[in-house]
This record gives structure tokens, C-alpha cells and sequence, in this order.
């Protein structure tokens, strides 16, 4: 056992907390709050290019993709320092574990240097009106044609499809096979004729959530594709074994540096606040029962992060998961529910106080909080199916 | 970084869990139940065989020189097998003394101790068992060269066992810098001792002491007269991190129990393990479990590299009565009626997983430790960073 990080690693952390000092600007801060731009906008890609040079994005994948061969722990580190102020470097959700896995030469070469470089992004395709947790249930169609395929269907809350340049899209290859082996992966550019992305408002459409919001997101979509032909080398992965690709990226996307931050974030700015704020003279770091509750918040919140590093362990050994994975995706979110819900009844009435109201406090953040914690509970994995793969996977009990 | 016990601690747990498994039955945790002893000698000899008892003790003393936490994975098997032998008591106070005593006193107990020859406790918590100093009033006076001590310590583990204990005295009156304390060494045989027998919710072996005028020469003491607290409170949390190891050890066997039973359990014409709320039930189970676990772990590595710990500790300590009960609990709940039947071994690790709980710090103490570093020294916090103890 080795809980700590090395002294090369420390140093790597705070070199990237001194880049994000210097460089993440009001004027940054600003784009990254307006959820119609987010990485587009031109200050914040002019950084993230600077975020490229230094070699911190994608730092585990092979050199020949742009990456540094180097360990998913450094990774982790620059994206756990860069989530910490809102900025997703790489990592989850990026689509690239599952194309470093399971892509062609060409997709590599395609896609993972434009990764790094910010110049493209994916949208997740997966959920449909009737497929979310019973996600191999899912209907949209792709039909070969030649050397194309024609897809047609549609996808539900494919967040950021309105600035993405990519999808990654599920879908169904051959409806007679049984239900898992009849889906496939497809890399898709956007701006492919024939899809037509709606905006879905969120509850935290208005006000905006402010950054560092779990889920504070105003904006996801649904997306439509209509005769879309796209051609076969868009395929990730073989024909039908779409599903055994796709949960590889979905298992890193459960784990790691952004999700941990979403689960405890909040135990971290309540006890600092905490710490330095009073309500009218009143200060709760001496009330004995708060003081209870917020050491109950940060016990739980270190073993959110022992569970992260555990995950992140198993990752950097080329170990599977058995059910560790889905167990942190239990207990995180969870944790993050209920102290978001404690520190409404800490702050009582100005819990409830919404970005941009008199008297808010840092921004409505808490308050905002409480509408999107528990969305960390449903996607990704719902915890009542990760509760199902700890006790089926991990356990040994029956399938029912 | 990589949490994951590394080859050499795994080998050590396995085998300490492939012994235990075949010499330590629960039947055997049941009869010393019953036993006047408290222990079983057999199994401590085949243990003190092994080496076990000086695993973490000084090469220099016969011991093994290895890290605390192989201690801990050891201690967290014999949880599991809810093996009855005082290891826990003989192992805190031992390192106690390997921590903090004089050459002298090292090489009189240490060699003894590492053989299994010497049986140990620590005394230290007292009718107030709150683990302050200012909680500590039984009484001793410097007379000559001699220590005379009077006064009660309580819930003082495997004492008829035990020929020497480490105990913490108040020789000065209390102060805000925690001086005052003396820590000794007492022989368990001294005159002047009264034990009186508790009978615990585990049915093991916990006595109170009455001390009136016991005697001990002053070369016993580990340390200074009146420095004596920051040896006691390293010695306490030792014990609480060991015992988080020893309830983890215990919470999972007993969750294994539930699941192998659910499994086997059939209702409504099927397994009850096909029941998902039975199966999100043995989930979570799990996740409280690996969590206490991770907590203890990290607790050990933090002892074992120099760094502060006690903050670790009181997380892992917190978290474990609280998750682990939880644990053991549910576990009654999977197993129905069977569960509160004698003949039926579960409850021997259920009340020993809830009786451990309370010991050596309860939820609310820890806590209330933890928010004293959170909250009472300045600078901003964050998770993983070290925290120094407050008080
Ligand atoms: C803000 C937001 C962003 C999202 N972003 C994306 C995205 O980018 N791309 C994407 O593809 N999807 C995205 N999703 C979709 C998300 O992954 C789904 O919402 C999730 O998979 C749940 O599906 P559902 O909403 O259809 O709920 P359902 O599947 O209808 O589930 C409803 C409830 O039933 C429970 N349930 C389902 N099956 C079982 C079972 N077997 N046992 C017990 N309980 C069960 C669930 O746990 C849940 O509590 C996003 C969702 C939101 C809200």
C-alpha cells in the first residue's frame, strides 16, 4: 500500500495549479459559465491550447496519438486540479478510452491528437426515449448501404450536442440478434446532413447555476437522425460488439478525477466556509451538533476519494474491475446527496437563495446544488443498477 | 499512489486467514465463551509460533521488523475469525513500549512479547471513558522510588490473562497542555488490585480495577513523570486503528455469512439472493465495509510512514462503528429468525462487531476530533491533505 503521491507528482499538481492561477481569467470564467459556448469560446480554447502544450492532456496515451506514455495517476492529477475550477481536460467522456481500445489506426490518428488538441469533442448518444437504464433496449437504427450505413432514430439528453464536433452514438445493427449483440459504436461528425439537435431545459435553466454546480448544467438535448449516411469507418469496434466497447469507456467514465470532484466538492466548500463565515455573529463552526455533522460529511467524503484511488489503482495496475467501479458509483453520488441536503438545514433559509439573489451565499451554489445533486445518481449508471452489479458481479448473486 | 495491498501484505493476510480457517473455528470462539481464562493458550501458542506476535516489533528484540500495517492485516484476519486469544490488548501494548519505553524497559518486555511468552494490556479509560486526559484521574504519587497508585480503570481488556499492563495515572492535577499523566507499567499481580469481572455483549474478557496503594518502582514509568500523554494517546491510537482492522475483519466475514446464506435461502420459490432488495442490502454492505476498510488502511500507512494520523484514525474509527454496525446489523436482518438462535453461529460475530464499536472512542468522539482539526486551526482544507491532530 502507498497512499502517497510522489514528489515528481506533487510537483506536477502544483505546477498546474500555479497555470490555472495565472491563467483561468474572470473573462474564462465567464465563457465557462455560459453553457451555450463552454470549451468554444475563444478565450477558454486560446488556454487550452496552453493546457495542450504542456503535454497534460491525454498524458497516459501512446505518444504516437500525441500522448506522453505516461501514468494514468499524473493524468489524474492535472484533471482533478482542472475539474476543481470547471474545466474538463480529457478523461471522462471523451470517447478517447474506448477508441484507444477499440479504434482503427485511422480513428486513432484521427481523433486522439484533435482530443488533445481541443479541436474535437463528442457528444454521448446513448439514452433514448425508452432506453436509459435498460440501455441495450435501444431502437435507433443503422442500416448498411454499401460502404455507408443510413441511421435513423432518436437520442435523449445527448448533453453537449450543440457545441460538440462529434458523436458517439449507440445503435442498433441487427434488431434479430439478442438484444446485446445486435449494437454498434459510430464516431460521427455533427454537422453530418440529416441530424438536427433540440435543446431540453434543464431545472437549471434560470438563473444559470454557477460554476462548480453539480450538474449545473442549463442545457442538454435530443437528437434526431434522419437518413443520416454516414460511412463505414465510422464504426468503433467490430460490427454488433458495440455493447462490450461501450461499457469499457462507460466503466473509466464512472470513475476518476471529474466524478469524484462532483461527489465531494461540496464537503470541502462548506467546511472552508464554514471556517470563515459567520450568519449575523452566529457561527456555526462552534455549534456542536454542525460540527458533528460536517466531520460525518468529511469521513464519508475521504472515503470517496480512497474509493477513487482505488479505482484509479486498479487502472494503473491493468487490473479489472469486479465491482469496484460500480461500488464508488454507489456510495460518491450518494455522499454527495445527503451533505447537500445537510447543508441546506445548516444554512436554514439562505440555503434556499438562488444565483444572483440578495443575500446568496457563494452564488446560490448550495441551493443550486440541491437540484442537481441527485442527478449524479441516475446517469452514468443509476445506483439502483450499480447496487445490481456490485451484488451480481461482485457478489455472485443471481440475475433475477 | 496505489491503495491496493502490495504482493508481500498479501501474502501475509492469506496466510494468516488460510491458519485461522483451519485453527480457529467459531466453535472455538464459542467455547472460550465459557472458559474462566478468557483465551484459548492452544491457539495463542500455535500463533505465537507463527511469529505473529512480534511481526511489527524490532528486529533488534526477536520482533520482525515489519510495518504496523502488517500488524493491522493480521489483526483484521483474526477479526474475521473472531479468534479468542488476547492478541489485540498484548500487541497495543507492546507497541506502546516499543514506541516509547526505555532501552531497559525494551529488552525485558519486547523479546518476550515478540515469542507470544508475554501476555500485555493497556489500561487507560476509566468510569468517565471518554479518551481525554482530563478523563484520567486515578491517582499516583512519586514516593521514593517508588509509583503508588489508587484509583479505577474500567473496561480494561483480557486483565487475568495479562502479566503486565501499560497504564496511564494522573500524577499532576489537569492542565490545558495535558500534562500531569504518567504512563507506567503495572504488573497485573501487583498488590493492592481488585479486579472485577464485566460481562460484555461479546462474553469476552473486560474487568474494572480498583487500585488502592499499588506499588510499582518508578523505573517502570514510559517516559517522564507527567509527560506521560502523548505516549498514551499514541498508544490509543494504535489500539483504535488495529481495532478498526479487527471489526472490518469481522463486519465482512459477517456480511459473507448473509450472502452465502441468501444465496442458499429459498422463498416465495426462489433464492432470496434473487430479491434485489436483498441483493442492494449485501451491496451496500459491501461498500461500508470496503470503505472502513480503506480508512483503516490508510490510517496504517499514515502511522507506518511518520506522518500525523490520529485524524486517520478517528475517520477510520467513526466511519467503522457506524458503517460496520450497520454491516453486522443488515446481516440479522438477511438471516431472518435463524440469526437470533444460539445454536447458530452468527450472533458470535455480531455481538462482538457491535461491542467493539464502542470501545476505544465512539462515533461522536471521533467526530467531534476530526471537526477539531477541520474547524479549529486555520487554513483552508481539503480531502487527503494531512491534518495535524487538535488535542
Ligand atoms: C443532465 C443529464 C445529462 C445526461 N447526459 C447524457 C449524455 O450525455 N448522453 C446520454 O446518452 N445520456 C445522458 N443522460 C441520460 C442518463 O444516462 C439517463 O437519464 C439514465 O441512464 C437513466 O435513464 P432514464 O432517465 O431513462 O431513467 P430510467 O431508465 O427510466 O430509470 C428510472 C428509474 O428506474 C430505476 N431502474 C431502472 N432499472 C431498474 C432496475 N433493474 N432495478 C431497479 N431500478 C431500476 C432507475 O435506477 C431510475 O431510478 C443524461 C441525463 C441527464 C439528466
Amino acid at each position: 500500500m502507498e497512499f502517497a503521491f510522489t514528489p515528481e507528482q506533487e510537483a506536477l499538481r502544483s505546477e498546474v495549479r500555479q497555470f490555472i492561477a495565472e491563467n483561468v481569467t474572470p473573462e474564462i470564467v465567464a465563457e465557462l459559465e455560459d453553457t451555450g459556448i463552454r470549451r468554444r469560446g475563444p478565450k477558454t480554447r486560446e488556454m487550452y491550447k496552453g493546457i495542450a502544450e504542456r503535454g497534460w492532456i491525454g498524458i497516459s496515451w501512446p505518444k504516437e496519438y500525441g500522448g506522453q506514455a505516461g501514468s494514468r495517476i499524473d493524468q489524474y492529477i492535472v484533471e482533478e486540479e482542472f475539474a476543481r475550477v470547471g474545466i474538463t481536460v480529457g478523461g471522462a467522456g471523451s470517447g478517447a478510452p474506448a477508441i484507444l481500445a477499440a479504434g482503427t489506426e485511422e480513428q486513432k490518428q484521427e481523433f486522439l491528437p484533435g482530443i488533445i488538441r481541443g479541436e474535437i469533442s463528442f457528444a454521448l448518444g446513448f439514452t433514448e426515449p425508452q432506453a436509459g437504464a435498460d440501455l441495450a433496449g435501444l431502437q435507433c437504427r443503422a442500416v448498411r448501404d454499401g460502404d455507408e450505413y443510413v441511421i435513423n432514430g432518436q437520442k435523449m439528453y445527448t448533453t453537449a450536442a450543440h457545441y460538440a464536433t462529434h458523436i458517439y452514438l449507440m445503435a442498433r445493427t441487427d434488431p434479430d440478434a439478442p438484444r446485446h449483440r445486435g449494437i454498434s459504436i459510430f464516431l460521427i461528425p455533427m454537422d453530418t446532413p440529416g441530424i438536427t439537435v433540440r435543446p431540453l431545459w434543464t431545472i437549471q435553466n434560470n438563473p444559470p447555476a454557477p460554476l462548480g454546480t453539480t450538474y449545473g448544467d442549463a442545457r442538454t438535448n435530443e437528437t434526431f437522425f434522419e437518413n443520416v449516411r454516414v460511412p463505414a469507418s465510422c464504426m468503433l469496434g467490430e460490427e454488433n460488439q458495440g455493447w462490450y466497447v461501450g461499457a469499457m469507456g462507460l466503466n473509466l467514465d464512472r470513475v476518476g478525477a471529474s466524478r469524484y470532484l462532483i461527489s465531494i466538492q461540496r464537503d470541502e466548500d462548506i467546511v472552508n466556509w464554514v471556517k470563515d463565515n459567520e450568519i449575523e455573529g452566529v457561527a456555526m463552526r462552534e455549534d456542536p451538533t454542525m460540527r458533528d455533522r460536517l466531520a460525518d460529511m468529511w469521513i464519508e467524503g475521504q472515503v470517496c476519494r480512497l474509493m477513487t484511488l482505488r479505482s484509479m489503482s486498479i487502472v494503473e495496475n491493468d487490473g479489472v474491475f469486479t465491482y469496484e467501479g460500480s461500488a464508488e458509483k454507489v456510495f460518491a453520488p450518494e455522499h454527495g446527496v445527503r451533505t447537500t441536503e445537510t447543508i441546506a438545514q445548516m444554512l436554514g433559509p439562505y440555503g434556499q437563495l438562488l444565483n444572483g439573489s440578495e443575500d446568496a451565499v457563494e452564488d446560490g451554489v448550495f441551493a443550486h446544488n440541491l437540484m442537481g445533486a441527485f442527478q449524479s445518481g441516475i446517469n452514468h449508471g443509476s445506483v439502483q443498477v450499480m447496487r445490481d452489479q456490485v451484488a451480481r458481479r461482485g457478489l455472485g448473486m443471481p440475475r433475477v | 499512489m496505489n491503495v491496493l495491498p502490495n504482493e508481500e501484505e498479501l501474502m501475509v493476510k492469506n496466510a494468516a486467514r488460510e491458519f485461522l480457517e483451519a485453527e480457529c473455528p467459531p466453535s472455538l470462539a464459542r467455547a472460550i465463551e465459557q472458559d474462566e481464562r478468557g483465551y484459548s493458550v492452544e491457539l495463542w501458542e500455535k500463533m505465537a509460533s507463527l511469529g505473529w506476535f512480534g511481526i511489527s516489533l524490532p528486529e533488534s528484540h526477536g520482533g520482525g521488523g515489519l510495518p504496523v500495517t502488517y500488524l493491522g492485516l493480521i489483526l483484521e484476519e483474526c477479526g474475521r475469525a473472531i479468534a479468542p486469544v488476547p492478541f489485540h490488548s498484548t500487541a497495543t501494548a507492546a507497541l506502546a513500549v516499543s514506541r516509547h519505553g526505555s532501552a531497559e524497559q525494551q529488552q525485558s518486555i519486547l523479546p518476550r512479547a515478540a515469542r507470544g511468552d508475554l501476555i500485555m494490556t493497556w489500561a487507560v479509560q476509566e468510569q468517565d471513558p471518554r479518551l481525554r486526559a482530563d478523563a484520567i484521574q486515578c491517582r499516583a504519587e512519586v514516593d521514593g522510588d517508588s509509583l503508588v497508585i489508587s484509583g479505577i480503570k474500567h473496561f480494561v481488556d483480557n486483565f487475568s490473562a495479562a502479566e503486565l499492563m501499560v497504564t496511564a495515572v494522573r500524577t499532576a492535577a489537569p492542565s490545558d497542555d495535558n500534562a500531569g499523566i504518567t504512563l507506567v507499567i503495572v504488573p497485573t499481580n501487583s498488590a493492592g488490585i481488585t479486579e472485577t469481572r464485566l460481562t460484555t455483549l461479546a462474553k469476552d474478557s473486560q474487568s474494572k480495577l480498583t487500585m488502592d496503594g499499588v506499588r510499582v518502582p518508578l523505573s517502570n514509568v514510559i517516559g517522564e513523570v507527567n509527560q506521560g500523554w502523548p505516549a498514551t494517546s499514541d498508544m490509543l491510537d494504535i489500539g483504535t486503528a488495529l481495532l478498526c482492522a479487527q471489526i472490518t475483519g469481522a463486519a465482512r466475514k459477517d456480511a459473507e455469512m448473509a450472502i452465502d446464506y441468501a444465496k442458499n435461502r429459498v422463498a416465495f420459490g426462489r433464492p432470496i439472493a434473487g430479491f434485489q432488495s436483498i441483493q442492494h442490502l449485501c451491496a451496500d454492505m459491501i461498500v461500508w465495509t470496503d470503505g472502513a476498510q480503506l480508512l483503516t488502511y490508510e490510517a496504517l500507512w499514515k502511522l507506518d510512514s511518520g506522518l500525523p494520523f490520529g485524524v486517520e484514525v478517528s475517520q477510520a474509527k467513526a466511519f467503522t462503528n457506524d458503517k460496520c454496525q450497520a454491516t453486522v446489523r443488515s446481516s440479522q436482518q438477511i438471516h431472518g429468525g435463524i440469526g437470533f438462535m444460539m445454536e447458530f453461529d452468527l450472533h458470535l460475530w455480531y455481538r462482538r462487531v457491535t461491542a467493539w464499536t464502542m470501545r476505544l472512542g465512539t462515533s461522536f468522539e471521533h467526530r467531534a476530533r476530526v471537526a477539531r482539526a477541520l474547524l479549529d486551526q486555520p487554513g483552508e482544507v481539503r480531502l487527503g491533505m494531512n491534518l495535524q491532530p487538535v488535542g
